[in-house]
């Protein structure tokens, strides 16, 4: 009886169909805690919620990554400091930003611009900022590509037209200097980012944003908290919150099944304190410096601490825990969250927050002598005004804010670690209370190489729970950018150098490289597009890590550019 | 002699480096901070405080800096050692630019690579950080 008229229903909807696929690429929370169901795409920064940088497409696998070639790319345009950001896709559409906030649209099978955003941006204040003008990823959702800006902004963008949707000043950069450079995380209905902070006179805010008006809808001072949600500003004595630090700079993780989203913060400042072992009761900033180089656990819907676990009380070194992600790993019926840190150190977490190991991924290490499988630090290495020498790791840390990847079907966490340290000489500075005041480091010092060593970086794959180690590949300087791993057996490692190589994810094999002509220092990602998989890396030197290797490493570094921005996709022929 | 120095002038080098106005230096320990004023720092400001915010009052002061602190604060993170040795950004001992061009990099910066200080420091401070750089020994 109603056959016939279901017929012509299915008609229009075939009629309708380009237009229902488009507003299927509307991503909005239901697709986000289903994106692994979703191998075509990459619609957050840390890939799914799982935060595992891991793709299950093998089309591209490790029979015949021999054959993969450069398909095409996108020159970036203002690219100072190289391109530092994560692509993302959806239904065949690539999405990137690059430094001085700008985003693009690609067709993610040939490259063309679909458009392309540049944020009016205040360029008197960017030239004032020292971290800056790259922009480290954007999020999606709801119809919008999100991003914040340089000057203190998150901004919504349309993703079909690339024109502004709503913007929303957070921060009041033109006061502070620094603003947003961290990819935003979307969790619901709301757009989460955190603020730059680690070296400044402010609180280092985290903010909650209605994703689709762009309102405000809460803040978490990563310094001292605030009365009503995790008032410690008793853990700065001598009101010394006021010097601030924090800041959540990189992008955190959520958890559905418990409604927490999980974010690392930033370190204190001044970076170094003079105080010695007397850290709790003098020096710049005496006590444990909460919500500092922590990893905190916030409800997406009111931005209330949940809980928090300090990774490093006192910081002293600026080993802050905003690098790392969050990796959900569920093993014999438990279920982990995973964080390495700029210290050296992976903390695996339970999903409470509770820490149920540490175990070190660099080899050199001497700001502590140990960290106990319960967190607890054992012989720190406090130092008072003075010199110091041969600390290690160096203060771009034994891992950078690049990401690792943990492959489900080899069980293996792939993370690149350094090895190097520094020489330094705490000095006793004022306290800087007042905006404008650039960086508050607390010491000249320079870059060392390991006593009876060569410094240099190395990708290891291990158990992610307890470090165990199946296989490392050693590279003269450590690689800057983040990795990938694959179904197809496969991890890749855009290296410092320019190298992007592919390994036999069990065994460590090198099976492919291309020189992509200048360093890494971004994302990495493999997406699928009109049926046909491709790789997708950023290029491009420069950074505050990257900004080193010219003086201390020299070879290739010494003329690389670092005005150089390109995009590169692969595919097999 | 160089202690003597740092304890002159410590109070000094976080004005030099924070103060938006650079003619009320003398007054800065007085004033209250972004936190101290009851409004936080990181709050976007009142509509009509926004504009002018970048905007600094050329430097007449004669205020004093310690440019050791300085580098110790700001500048060592890229300019290693105290600007003995190079780093992010060059060696500053036995620099080939002239005292004009120093002055003129630390004003205007590099984009991507150094930023500009602008109005930041007074005639008297540039050229106490110029003088610091010319005595630089290894």
């Amino acid at each position: 009886m109603t056959r016939w008229w279901h017929l012509p229903a299915l008609s229009l909807a075939s009629l309708l169909l380009p237009w229902t696929f488009a507003t299927a690429a509307d991503v909005d929370s239901n697709r986000l805690l289903n994106a692994d169901k979703e191998p075509d795409n990459w619609m957050t920064y840390h890939g799914t919620y799982k935060s595992w940088h891991y793709s299950p497409l093998a089309a591209i696998n490790a029979g015949n990554v021999a054959q993969l070639r450069a398909a095409w790319s996108h020159v970036a345009s203002r690219s100072n400091r190289g391109l530092q950001s994560y692509p993302l896709v959806v239904d065949g559409v690539l999405y990137y930003s690059g430094s001085y906030n700008q985003v693009w649209a690609l067709d993610g099978a040939t490259g063309d611009v679909l458009w392309q955003y540049k944020q009016k941006l205040n360029e008197d204040l960017v030239a004032k900022q020292t971290h800056s003008p790259y922009n480290r990823g954007i999020a999606i959702g709801y119809g919008n590509i999100y991003m914040g800006t340089l000057d203190g902004k998150v901004v919504a963008i349309d993703m079909k037209s690339g024109k502004l949707t709503w913007e929303t000043k957070l921060v009041n950069s033109e006061k502070l200097t620094v603003g947003f450079t961290g990819a935003p995380l979307l969790v619901k209905d709301k757009v989460i980012i955190g603020a730059q902070g680690g070296e400044w006179p402010d609180r280092g805010p985290i903010f909650g944003v209605d994703a689709r008006t762009g309102k405000q809808l809460w803040r978490f001072y990563t310094v001292g908290g605030e009365e009503g949600n995790g008032d410690a500003r008793n853990t700065w004595l001598n009101d010394s919150w006021k010097t601030g630090g924090g800041g959540g700079w990189m992008p955190g993780g959520y958890d559905p099944e418990t409604n927490t989203v999980w974010w690392g913060t930033a370190n204190p400042a001044p970076l170094y304190d003079w105080s010695g072992p007397d850290w709790k009761t003098k020096g710049a900033r005496p006590g444990d410096n909460l919500y500092t180089t922590a990893v905190i656990l916030l409800d997406p819907d009111t931005g209330k601490l949940k809980g928090y676990h300090q990774e490093l009380p006192h910081d002293a070194w600026d080993f802050d825990s905003s690098t790392g992600e969050f990796i959900m790993i569920e093993r014999g019926g438990k279920k982990f969250v995973v964080h390495p840190s700029k210290s050296g150190f992976v903390w695996v977490y339970d999903r409470a927050g509770k820490v149920v190991n540490v175990w070190r991924l660099v080899k050199n290490i001497n700001f502590v002598q140990d960290i106990k499988p319960n967190g607890e630090l054992v012989g720190r290495r406090d130092m008072t005004e003075g010199k110091h020498e041969n600390l290690c790791p160096f203060i771009a840390g034994g891992m950078s804010w690049n990401m690792g990847s943990y492959n489900p079907k080899t069980g293996l966490l792939y993370k690149v670690g350094n090895e190097w340290c520094m020489d330094l000489e705490i000095v006793k500075t004022t306290p800087v209370l007042e905006p404008m005041a650039q960086l508050n480091i607390g010491a000249n010092f320079n870059i060392t190489h390991p006593k009876g060593d060569k410094a240099h970086g190395h990708v290891s794959a291990r158990d992610p729970i307890t470090g165990k180690l199946k296989w490392e590949v050693k590279f003269p300087e450590p690689p800057l950018a983040s990795l990938l791993s694959t179904g197809g057996n496969l991890v890749f490692v855009p290296d410092a150098r320019g190298w992007l190589r592919a390994y036999d994810a069990t065994t460590g094999k090198e099976l492919w490289k291309h020189n992509n002509g200048q360093g890494h220092n971004g994302g990495i990602i493999t997406y699928r597009a009109k049926g046909k998989q491709y790789v997708a890396v950023m290029t491009g030197w420069g950074g505050l890590a990257g900004d080193d290797y010219a003086a201390f490493f020299g070879g290739v570094f010494a003329q690389m550019p670092k005005d150089s921005g390109v995009l590169k996709v692969f595919a097999l022929p | 002699m160089l202690r003597s120095f740092l304890d002159l002038f410590s109070r000094t080098v976080a004005v030099a480096l924070g103060l938006a106005f650079a003619g009320a230096w003398a007054q800065v320990p007085q004033q209250p901070g972004p936190m101290q004023s009851g409004r936080h720092a990181s709050e976007v400001p009142a509509k009509d405080t926004t504009a002018g915010a970048t905007q600094q009052a050329p430097a007449t002061g004669a205020a004093a800096l310690d440019p050791n602190q300085l580098f110790a604060t700001s500048c060592g993170w890229c300019h290693l050692k105290g600007g003995r040795a190079d780093g992010k950004g060059p060696k500053l001992m036995g620099t080939p630019l002239t005292d004009a061009e120093i002055v003129s990099r630390i004003r205007n910066g590099k984009p991507g690579q150094m930023p500009a200080y602008g109005s930041s420091f007074s005639d008297d401070q540039l050229r106490a950080i110029v003088a610091y750089i010319r005595e630089l020994k290894p």
